[in-house]
């Protein structure tokens, strides 16, 4: 079994046992309607009819969000999801107004750790990556790539490790420069008849920047150099443009 | 605490007492001085601790035709992140076999063996198109959404990897609030010059999946 297989797997296992005992364990959250009346939505979104109404003066309890709809239980026990912007009209047993937080700029300047997925061109050939990176501090950034190039004659698999240095981590679009080192595998089609697979260490250097756009994401442009060291006379380069984005956690 | 605000207070339990002495008071009080002071306790702001089930993970089986090597049984994984109500983006990948079968009867073999792997993952966006519901009995409704996907990835088999574009629609129904079902048709389009000249070829591909949101 090859191992990304084992790893959804492994992840489907993780997330079933991951949610299903944690439900129902945090008590719901009980709110008031306080505007004249509510819409009960049959599923999370605009499109879904309204089944019944809630008026106000009554309480409901919030069972969870997904996206910006909640789905909450009204005292006689329906469910329905309720919009964003009617569960910030309600208020709480305290009084007050719910005040939900979202992911914000603020949040993106204190990421940690950062996953994402980009495309772009490998000396003219489609190229596709996957990365994941932690930062180490405002200014550095530790990331591993693994990016897959497919040409006419043959694919390419590469993996490395690079340090990515912010000097204006505070700018909206903010440039950085990357050092990288890792491996370089090519693989001619199996149409080609006497060519030979290869495996070389390789490096890189690449400019780029990356800029905050909504929620969790960031768009990232890339320009990077591949120098390969295919043995101890010839040194392949390769150039690449990519364009990605990521989801970051803080 | 502040002296200052206090001196007020005292002003006019001394004007009510004696009025006189009104006359007496410094014209500098400040007159915007606040008179009563609430001892308010600042309430702590409650953010609500509310679950948020953005994500959905979860596997399919089904049918894979590609092109010239014969329909053959596939199953994957799939991630989705759903950035808002009307679309979300997806991870899958997704494995399985290629057959030169058929090519090999009329003495055509291509493969070192009747059956090779093939391995294929994609990245995606989603559009949620028609949300509805499904009414399996009198009683009972569970909700539903078609959607489109359309995405790039890469197919691969016998040291060939493709770069492969994917256009699908899919329907999921929600028979629980966290578990979906979904059938999906999907066309995996690649460039392939496998059989001599270099032509697109279009995979299709039927499945049926289970994801549990999280």
């Amino acid at each position: 079994m090859p191992s990304p297989l084992r790893w959804t797997v492994a992840l489907l296992i993780t997330g079933i046992i991951a949610t299903a005992p944690a439900r129902g364990e945090d008590a719901d959250l009980r709110v008031q309607v306080v505007e004249s009346y509510i819409d009960l939505h049959t599923g999370p979104g605009r499109g879904y009819p309204v089944a019944q109404v809630v008026e106000r003066g009554e309480w409901v309890d919030i069972i969870l969000r997904r996206t910006d709809w909640f789905q909450v239980r009204t005292q006689r026990g329906r469910e329905g999801w309720v919009t964003r912007a009617d569960i910030e009209n309600m208020v709480t047993e305290t009084g007050d107004r719910i005040r939900l937080r979202d992911v914000l700029y603020e949040d993106y300047r204190s990421r940690r750790f950062e996953a994402g997925f980009a495309g772009g061109l490998l000396e003219g050939d489609t190229f596709m990556m996957a990365r994941a990176g932690y930062r180490l501090n405002e200014n550095l950034t530790g990331e591993f790539t693994i990016g897959q190039a497919s040409g006419d004659f043959s694919s390419s698999l590469l993996y490395y490790v690079a340090v990515l240095s912010e000097p204006f981590p505070e700018w909206r679009v903010s440039p950085f420069f990357s050092l990288g080192l890792g491996r370089f595998e090519n693989t001619p089609k199996a149409t080609l008849v006497g060519a030979i697979k290869t495996e070389s260490n390789m490096a890189n250097v690449g400019i780029g920047a990356r800029a905050y756009l909504t929620r969790r994401f960031v768009v990232r442009g890339d320009y990077r150099r591949h120098v390969v060291f295919v043995d101890e006379d010839r040194i392949n380069e390769y150039n690449e443009v990519s364009l990605g984005f990521s989801i970051f956690f803080y | 605490m502040r002296k200052r605000p206090l001196f007020p207070c005292t002003g006019i339990l001394l004007a009510l007492l004696f009025p006189v002495a009104v006359l007496a008071q410094n014209p500098e009080t400040p007159a915007m001085e606040q008179v009563i002071q609430p001892e308010l306790d600042r309430r702590p702001v409650r953010i609500p601790r509310i679950d948020t089930e953005d994500y959905e993970i979860g596997g399919y089986v089904g049918i894979l035709s590609v092109e010239d090597f014969g329909a053959n049984p596939v199953y994957g994984g799939r991630l989705v992140y759903h950035v808002n109500e009307d679309y979300f983006v997806e991870a899958l990948f997704g494995k399985s076999t290629v057959s030169d079968q058929a090519l090999c009867d009329l003495g055509l073999c291509l493969f070192p063996s009747r059956e090779e792997d093939l391995t294929y993952y994609a990245m995606s966006v989603g559009f949620n198109l028609f949300p509805g519901e499904i009414f399996p009995s009198r009683k009972r409704a569970m909700t539903s959404m078609v959607y489109a996907v359309a995405g790039v990835g890469n197919s691969s088999f016998i040291d060939e990897n493709l770069f492969t574009l994917n256009l699908g629609i899919g329907i999921r129904i929600l028979p629980v609030d966290w578990l979906a079902v979904h059938f999906t048709i999907r066309d995996y389009l690649f460039e392939s010059d496998i059989l001599g000249s270099q032509e697109i070829k279009n995979n299709f591909e039927l499945t049926f999946g289970a994801s549990v949101y999280f």
